[in-house]
Order: structure tokens, then C-alpha cells, then sequence
């Protein structure tokens, strides 16, 4: 019996000396371990989760050396465990190396992320530990060392720990990859494990770690329920409060009295920017917090939030006001209370970060909802409804990105040389690519080799060599320059801030700091800075004593509803219509639906809502299927296109989470008459590929491709100037690609990452569909309505026209004279 | 090549004729001037295994070679970064392509990229002088923005594109032709270049291209 064996038994003593009782999930897996599967483990953070796997393979390793495991010692890499965040990577460690020291087995735990230091790098190059934990990048970096085989001879189980985090992304690609390549060389020897919380499509989840074709995986469900309670904190005058806005600083005041009653508050923003906001704002309201609160988020110094983690350990600090930043990673024990300003968007990221709170198995979770505009609280409604229904979110896997494709080849290429039919064998049996055909990989081959087709004699292409069925990188210049850009997180050029005096603040967006004169004053890490001046991609500011000062808006803090919400919201909507509504989120909302009804209608189920309104910007259309920004913005491109095919129109587009508006200068031919047509299934594919925003959307997603396929070179850390000649910009890139080589596989990708990812064309099938057996009902308010102004004010736009550009110049000039 | 359509400027007593090519025909000297071509910039991006489609400058050059044999040019003016960098192999493509017109004289302003050794323009035929002035007219690759003693100037090196705004929050971004109080910025020829937006005074004459019509906007 596997219950009998040594290792079993040694685990079990141990685990009873310290008064420790295993969970039925972790004998599960440790049973499965021993038996040689694979498999997820699906369990809540706080509940050991680690050891789950990490006993199991303990026990595997006693029972196989029962009687020298206690001194066995240079025993080779055994096991890789696999982190999306470094932070999390010394946490495990150190709770593993105190298990070993206990059980007094002498692996040694190391660690390998892009801190890891030049001698350790070598040290583990010499001698690997037993355990290694690494991220996804990291991996890739080992792959791309020559004589890499050799490091993983040994290795026998790799775990990807918080799967569901990579799984929709190109970091979850790469560790498809990097696992393809793992399995290739261990072959039967490897078992690979996940753990995960608990997402929409954890059974795909498990086949996107172990590949379509496996057939010994299993999850395992930890089946324990974390206790959340959520409060909303309602405006106390409704009636004044902001209908628009996405900083709730209004509310700051009745967010105090939460922090005071509690022992550590995590305050949940969604943007840098709005951090940064609510971070000198609750100092001004409250200055006895000074020294007692801190900021986290992506563009603070990385030494300055490894403090502030620290401290939240410690239980120094009274509140930190945090973007995603703090979403993942470990556990802070002091933390009682979470406050989330604004709408989280999704069920799973408000769950994660409720989890955040009360961690001890069996503790409630508190979390507190605060509104930045006045229909957000009918989300809070929503999002309860949603948790009591366990509605999470799937995390949908990234496909065919050719992109990380190209990257883990030359990768490949930098370090040993690969042999094709050998890693076309391995990739063609991951999720990812699947269904990738030999065409494609022969054009990705060529990509390499010969930069694409259309050579003539005066090509100098250099990049892989191809001797017969192999493909090697001999530049050592162009393996180092690889080995620089392994990753797929892209982000927009950053420059690092720091005093004139010396003192390192933290990176800021390189399109924000353009925009500043010498003198401006700006907000980063909560301080007030002066800009003074930009030397070797450095920013130098002094201290400001401005009252006024700009605060960064940074990219990639908007995001979309999930669709769960969405149908949660509008049922929501219904019930408030009803007025038999017991949330009082809802019975706050009441006076702003008596506006919203009086001045034009609040849609039923069964109803679109349109409202038609002119002002002095010209004549406005809105629509509210609230199914989210993502499909909005689809939605409104595709409305805007058929509209113009009734008459030469232009359109500027806005939208957010509840509906859309469509602008022009001109009248908007919609009518009752024709409303059901426009909103047709009808020639969709056809209609969305014309209407012009595909090709922006597809230009916009091309910027991380062509930075993770290695077309634009971001040039060595500190030596920007030197390779100035080599700078060009994703949009430029686009346009070539474009106009020159429209075949290109990269540019097929961003066009399928806008259709397929971005549009949501299933989701958006359904809403038309929706509609259809829906009644519309159209309006024309006097003036702008609740439901409206928020999409109104909204400053980011779209443009869909059907005028020749001629025409609209000739109208842009009588118009400004 | 019908279908395009220039404009003709009557400004500082001479006839410039806009093209949406990205060029500007100068009726009076016979000259065709052009700015910021940055030949072989896709080869130099390929020869460093960044993998942009070939055939680039081969297209830049063609449209060129239409302009010329379309206007019948004495002389072509390159208001600087005729090249975008060392030399490559589209030196030699350039070399064939410049005896089709043997007889018209090249004269380049040298730009902040124009790097390659004195030796390499001269077998190409080209002259290259750091500013140039002729019937008056003066020409130097960077803008200057105050009064530089000549009649008029005209510069390159910005890569110029203008912003037009209007109703129902319309906006268009398009390169350009901008004509300031003593210097003129002409748009990048090269395909293969960014733009910048200009923030020109209200009563400077800029001239748009829109697709294959020159339309002004102020």
C-alpha cells in the first residue's frame, strides 16, 4: 500500500509534530503523484496548497532513497517549479527550505528570475539545486544557454504554480513552450503538475498544460469555500453624486471610519494613476496616516515595493493603496479589510482580491465596495449575485501566436541549434499549436533564416543559419541581443526618475514624459516632482512645492466587463425597473432611475434602449446592450459602417461598459423602421472585416507582436543612443508590413487577435441575436440622461467613416473658418 | 499617374509645384526636390535580422523615377538623409538605378544621417554640400526658426504631418507640406518613415496629402 510506505510515513510524522492535519485534496495528490500522474490541483489560496505537491514529491524521493535521503546530497535538478511572480518565488522557498531542514533532507531550494545574480547564475549552472523555482522568462533563458540539456538531466516533476494566471496569455504560451521542449528531452520521466484557482474552464485548463493528447491527467479539487462578505459603501447623497468619473475620491471620506476599524486595509484602484490620486488624497484627509500608508504599483521602484511587502508582513503598515500590482503573490497575515474603488469588471478579480483579506482557513473575507460614479453600485449588486451563483470567469488560452513561436526558435537558435522535425514534432502537440500548418511552419522557418519571401540579389538578411534539417544562431551579437528581449509582457517605453541629486523614484511612460515642459510639475511614488530635464533615458526632477501637478494616466488600466457581469447587471437593471428590489444597492439608485425614466426609459429585458440627442457637439446616438466595452466597441463600428452605407457619414465612436455613442455633424438616419436590420446577424463576418476599426484594432495589437517576434529592437539597457538607426515604431512597422508584405503570418496574427480575442465575435453574435427577439425602443431626451453621460464625456475615441477623405478635409476646413 | 493631382504654389515670385508624391517640382530652375528618402533603412534593419519586407527603397526609387520622367527635372535637390546609415547593398542598387539618368545632376544637403564616406557619393554622382543656395533660395536639412539672411529657405529632418480637427470630435492626421515665415519643411519621401505633427501658426500656408491629391488646409 502506497499509505505504508517510508516516505508516507516520514511525511505524516512530521505533519503530526507540528500539529499540522492534511487536507483531503493534499492526500488526493500526493496519492496521484505516487502513482506517477499528472494532473491540477484546484484549491483556494491559504490552504497548502504548495505542500499538496511538494510533500508528494518528498515522498517519492524518500521511498526511493530510504536509506541515505538524509545525506544524499548533489542530486541534480529533481524538480522546477514554475511562478508567474517573483515575488511569490522567495516566499515558497523559504517555506520549503524550513520543511527539508525539519525533515533534514539536503536539497537545496534555488531561485532563478531576472534577480538573480551573475555568480549564482553560475553556481547553478555548475551544480544545480534540487529545486528550482523560476518564472516563465527564466525558463526561456536557460533554454537559450548552450549545453541546456544538460541542466534538466535529472528532472523528473515541473509544477506551474497560479496557472490560471498564465493560462490566457503569452506567458502561459511559454510555458506550453518551454514544457514541450522539457517533455522532449525527459520524455516519459516527466510529470507535470498545476495548481490553480478556480476559473470557468479548469478541465481545458488541464489541456493546455498537458498538451490535446494527454491521458493520465486529473484535477484534484480542494472543495473549500472561502467566506466573503461585501459591503458597499452608498454615496450618502445620491442625488449629487458624480453621474461620470472613474476616481471616487467623493467617497474618500466614508472609506475612512473602514481603515480606522481595521487592522491592515488593502485599497484595490484600477489604474496607476488613480493610486497615485487616491494616495495623497487620503493623506491630506487624514495626515496621522503619514508613515502608516504606502503605494504598490507596477511603475514604483521595485525596492521600494519589496519594502512596502515586507511591511505588510510585519504589520508596520495601517493600508496601502495598490493596483493589480498586489492581485497575486503571497499572503499578508495583517491584512482584516479590502476596499475596491471602482468596478473590478469581473467576478474572478474581485473573488482574488476579497481573498487578499482573513486568510486563515475558515476566516471571512471582508470587502468593501466603492463607487466612483452613481450606476457602478448597481454592479456591486451584480457582482454579489454573481459570487452567491458562483459565475467566475474563463480564462481563455492564447492560439496560434506566431509571435512567441518565433521567439522560443531563436531561441532555440542561440543555444545548441535545434533540428526542425524535431521541435515541429513537440510544438505540434501543444494546445497552442495544435492546429498549426506545415506551411506556416516552413514560412516561420524562412522568417528566420531568410527574413520572408521576396528576395532579390541584393538581400542581406541575416539572422539563423540553415545547414540541411538544422537551424543555428552563430551571431554572437544577435544571441546576445535575443537573450535581452526573451518575454512577452510588453510595455510602453519606460524611463527610470530620479533626483537630481541622485535617488532612484521609479519608471514612467516615455509618451507621458514628452508631453511635459521643463518645469511642469508631475505626481509619482506620491510625490510632487519637477520635471527638469531627460539625460541618457533618464529622467531628472527635483522636489515640487506645486499645488498642481499632472498625474500620469498610464495604458492598460481600462478593463472590459466579463460577460458574466454583464448578463448579472442587466438582470439587475430589470429588478431595479421592478422596484422589488432588496438590495440596497439598488434602493440607494432609485431617484437617478426616476430621472433616467422621466427623462427618457429604463430598459426592460426584453428592450434596447436608443437615445437620440443633439448638442452643440452635433448629433448623438446611444446604445445600451451593457455587454461590455470590448463588444461595444465592435457593436458601434459595425452600426456606424451600415449606417454609412445609407448615406456618406463620419462617426466618432465612444463607449463603455453599459453601452455606446455614435457622433457626426450630420443627422443619424435610425429609425424604428430600419433599427432591426441594422442590428442584424446579416453578412456580420463580411461587415466587421470591411468596417475600418479591424485594421486599427489589428494595428494596435501588432505593437506587442512585433516586439515579441524581435522586429523592434529596444536597443541594450543604458546604450540607447548607440543603435538610434535601428529604431522604428510598431505603427510604422504596420504600415509596411501592410502595403509590402501583406501575407505576413505576424500580420494575419494581429488581425486574428483583434477578431477573435479583442471582438469577441461569438459574444457579439449573441447580443445581435438577443436583440433581434428584442423590442427597441427609441428616445429622444431634451437633455443628456444618466445612462448617457458617462459614455459622453469619455474622451478616448474611434473614427468610422464612408466620406472620401477629400470630402471630410474640405468639411474639417469650412468648419474651422 | 494622371490620376494625381498636384498644386501648384505661386510663393516668393516662383512656381513650386506640390506633388503627393512627397516631392516638389520647382518650375523656374527645372528641379525636383525632395527630403528625408532614407534609403536602405529596411536592408539595414534585414542585415541586423530584423526581418521588414525587402523591396522597400526599390518602390521609393521607382516613384522617384516616374516624378522624373514625368517633370523632366535638371537637377534633383535631397534636402538631407539621402541614406539612412552605413553603406549596404543598396548603395549598389541605387548605383544602377542613377546611370538611367546620367545626365541629371544630384546635389544632397547633407542630414544628420547622411554618414557615409565622401568617396561613396562620388561614385554615385552625387554632390554633397551642407547647405545649398540657389536664385536666392536657401537649402539645409535641420529647420531653422529665425531669419537667416536668405530670401527663403527650406529644410526637411522633421518628417511633417498636421492634425485637422471638426465637428462631432472628427480628427485626420496626414503628412505635409508646411510653409513657415522663413523656412519651408517638406514631408519624408521614404515609405519607410514616422511622421511628427506640426504645430504650425495659424496663418502659415500648410498643404495636406490625401491619398493622391494635395489639399490645403491653412
Amino acid at each position: 500500500m502506497q499509505q505504508r510506505s517510508g516516505g508516507w510515513k516520514v511525511i505524516h510524522q512530521w505533519l503530526e509534530g507540528n500539529e499540522f492535519k492534511p487536507f483531503k485534496f493534499q492526500e488526493d495528490a500526493w496519492k496521484a503523484y505516487l502513482q506517477g500522474k499528472s494532473g491540477i490541483v484546484n484549491a483556494p489560496t491559504g490552504f497548502g496548497k504548495t505542500f499538496s505537491l511538494f510533500l508528494g514529491v518528498l515522498i517519492a524521493w524518500i521511498d526511493a532513497h530510504p536509506k541515505d535521503y538524509t545525506h544524499k546530497t548533489k542530486n541534480g535538478l529533481q524538480l522546477l517549479w514554475i511562478t508567474p511572480l517573483r515575488a511569490l518565488a522567495k516566499d515558497i522557498a523559504r517555506a520549503m527550505e524550513a520543511v527539508l531542514q525539519e525533515l533534514n533532507i539536503p536539497w537545496q531550494v534555488g531561485i532563478r528570475s531576472g534577480d538573480t545574480s551573475l555568480a549564482t547564475r553560475a553556481a547553478q549552472k555548475k551544480q544545480m539545486p534540487e529545486i528550482l523555482l523560476i518564472t516563465p522568462e527564466s525558463l526561456h533563458l536557460l533554454l537559450a544557454q548552450k549545453e541546456y540539456p544538460n541542466l534538466f538531466k535529472h528532472l523528473h516533476t515541473v509544477v506551474v504554480d497560479e496557472w490560471h494566471e498564465l493560462i490566457g496569455s503569452k506567458r502561459g504560451v511559454m510555458v506550453e513552450l518551454g514544457l514541450s521542449r522539457l517533455k522532449g528531452l525527459r520524455k516519459e520521466q516527466l510529470k507535470v503538475w498545476g495548481i490553480s484557482a478556480t476559473i470557468g474552464n479548469l478541465d481545458e485548463a488541464l489541456e493546455v498544460l498537458l498538451g490535446p493528447y494527454h491521458n493520465d491527467g486529473l484535477i484534484i479539487r480542494a472543495k473549500l469555500k472561502k467566506n466573503i462578505a461585501l459591503k458597499s459603501v452608498i454615496p450618502q447623497e445620491i442625488e449629487n453624486y458624480p453621474w461620470a468619473g472613474h476616481l471616487g475620491i467623493k467617497m474618500l471620506p466614508q472609506a475612512l471610519p473602514v481603515i480606522h476599524d481595521s487592522q491592515t486595509t488593502l485599497i484595490f484602484t484600477n489604474t496607476r494613476s488613480q493610486s497615485e490620486i487616491w494616495y495623497q488624497a487620503l493623506l491630506k484627509e487624514d495626515p496621522m496616516l503619514a508613515g502608516a500608508l504606502a503605494l504598490h504599483h507596477g511603475s514604483i521602484d521595485m525596492e521600494l515595493r519589496i519594502w512596502v511587502e515586507e511591511a505588510l508582513h510585519n504589520g508596520i503598515l495601517k493600508a496601502v493603496v495598490c493596483t493589480a500590482s498586489l492581485d497575486l503573490g503571497v499572503d499578508f497575515r495583517p491584512v482584516d479589510s479590502v476596499i475596491q474603488v471602482g468596478s473590478p469588471k469581473g467576478v474572478a478579480r474581485f473573488l482574488q482580491r476579497a481573498g487578499r483579506s482573513g486568510h486563515q482557513p475558515g476566516a471571512v473575507s471582508k470587502i468593501f465596495f466603492l463607487p466612483t460614479h452613481a450606476l457602478e453600485l448597481v454592479e456591486a449588486a451584480a457582482l454579489k449575485a454573481a459570487m452567491e451563483e458562483e459565475l467566475i470567469e474563463s480564462r481563455m488560452p492564447v492560439l496560434l501566436a506566431y509571435d512567441v513561436l518565433l521567439q522560443y526558435l531563436m531561441t532555440l537558435a542561440v543555444s545548441d541549434g535545434f533540428h526542425a522535425a524535431e521541435i515541429w514534432e513537440e510544438i505540434s502537440r501543444t494546445f497552442c499549436y495544435q492546429h498549426i500548418t506545415e506551411d506556416e511552419w516552413l514560412w516561420l522557418l524562412s522568417f528566420l533564416t531568410t527574413g520572408g519571401d521576396a528576395l532579390g540579389s541584393y538581400d542581406e538578411f541575416r539572422k539563423v543559419e540553415r545547414e540541411g534539417d538544422f537551424f543555428i544562431c552563430r551571431s554572437r551579437m544577435m544571441a546576445m541581443r535575443h537573450r535581452l528581449h526573451i518575454g512577452t509582457i510588453v510595455s510602453d517605453a519606460m524611463l527610470k526618475v530620479k533626483f537630481m541629486t541622485g535617488g532612484y523614484i521609479g519608471v514612467i511612460e516615455e509618451s507621458f514624459i514628452s508631453r511635459l515642459q521643463p518645469g511642469d510639475s508631475f505626481t509619482l511614488a506620491g510625490r510632487n516632482l519637477e520635471f527638469t530635464l531627460i539625460k541618457d533615458m533618464t529622467v531628472l526632477v527635483r522636489k515640487s512645492n506645486s499645488k498642481r501637478s499632472i498625474v500620469p494616466s498610464y495604458q492598460g488600466g481600462r478593463i472590459p466587463l466579463s460577460s458574466n457581469l454583464g448578463r448579472m447587471l442587466r438582470q439587475k437593471f430589470n429588478e431595479a425597473l421592478s422596484g422589488k428590489s432588496r438590495d440596497p444597492e439598488l434602493i440607494a439608485l432609485q431617484p437617478l432611475f426616476q430621472l433616467q425614466e422621466t427623462l427618457s426609459h429604463i430598459p426592460k429585458d426584453n428592450e434596447l434602449l436608443i437615445e437620440k440627442i443633439n448638442t452643440k457637439d452635433g448629433y448623438h446616438l446611444f446604445v445600451y446592450p451593457f455587454e461590455g466595452r470590448l463588444v461595444h466597441e465592435v457593436m458601434a463600428a459595425l452600426l456606424a459602417y451600415r449606417l454609412s452605407l445609407i448615406q456618406p457619414i463620419t462617426f466618432s465612436i465612444a463607449m463603455n461598459d453599459y453601452g455606446f455613442e455614435l457622433l457626426s455633424d450630420q443627422p443619424i438616419p435610425l429609425t424604428l423602421e430600419n433599427a432591426k436590420q441594422l442590428f442584424s446577424t446579416d453578412n456580420l463576418l463580411i461587415e466587421l472585416q470591411t468596417s475600418v476599426n479591424a485594421t486599427e484594432m489589428a494595428r494596435r495589437k501588432f505593437r506587442d507582436i512585433a516586439v515579441i517576434a524581435g522586429l523592434i529592437f529596444q536597443g541594450y539597457p543604458g546604450k540607447h543612443k548607440a543603435n538610434r538607426h535601428l529604431q522604428s515604431s510598431a505603427s510604422l512597422l504596420f504600415n509596411v508590413f501592410k502595403d509590402y508584405d501583406p501575407q505576413n503570418l505576424l500580420l494575419k496574427q494581429a488581425f486574428n487577435e483583434a477578431f477573435f480575442y479583442q471582438m469577441e465575435e461569438a459574444r457579439l453574435r449573441e447580443t445581435l441575436e438577443r436583440i433581434a427577439v428584442s423590442k427597441i425602443v427609441i428616445t429622444t431626451p431634451q437633455r443628456l440622461t444618466p445612462f448617457c453621460f458617462p459614455i459622453k464625456v469619455d474622451s478616448l475615441r474611434d473614427t468610422m467613416t464612408s466620406e472620401k477623405l477629400e470630402d471630410r478635409i474640405k468639411k474639417l476646413i469650412t468648419t474651422n473658418d | 499617374m494622371d490620376s494625381v493631382v498636384g498644386e501648384i504654389f505661386h510663393f516668393q515670385q516662383q512656381h513650386w509645384h506640390l506633388l503627393p508624391q512627397r516631392a516638389i517640382f520647382w518650375e523656374e530652375e527645372k528641379t525636383l526636390i525632395v527630403s528625408d528618402m532614407h534609403l536602405g533603412k529596411a536592408t539595414h534593419f534585414r542585415k541586423a535580422g530584423i526581418a521588414v519586407p525587402a523591396g522597400i527603397e526599390q518602390e521609393d526609387l521607382f516613384r522617384l523615377q516616374q516624378l522624373i520622367t514625368r517633370y523632366l527635372p535638371q537637377r534633383i535637390i535631397i534636402v538631407g538623409d539621402m541614406f539612412h546609415s552605413t553603406e549596404n547593398n543598396d548603395v549598389q542598387y541605387f548605383r544602377v538605378w542613377r546611370q538611367q539618368f546620367a545626365n541629371i545632376s544630384i546635389n544632397l544637403v547633407k542630414g544628420n544621417h547622411d554618414i557615409m564616406p565622401d568617396a561613396v557619393y562620388e561614385q554615385l554622382q552625387i554632390q554633397v554640400n551642407t547647405t545649398l543656395t540657389i536664385s536666392g533660395i536657401h537649402f539645409i536639412h535641420e529647420p531653422c526658426d529665425d531669419h537667416n539672411g536668405f530670401q527663403y529657405t527650406f529644410s526637411g529632418h522633421f518628417h511633417p504631418a498636421f492634425v485637422m480637427q471638426g465637428a462631432g470630435k472628427q480628427r485626420l492626421r496626414l503628412p505635409c507640406f508646411y510653409f513657415g515665415p522663413h523656412c519651408g519643411i517638406l514631408p519624408a519621401f521614404g515609405h519607410f518613415t514616422g511622421s511628427a505633427t506640426l504645430d504650425p501658426a495659424a496663418h502659415d500656408p500648410v498643404f495636406v496629402i490625401a491619398g493622391k491629391s494635395i489639399i490645403r488646409a491653412q
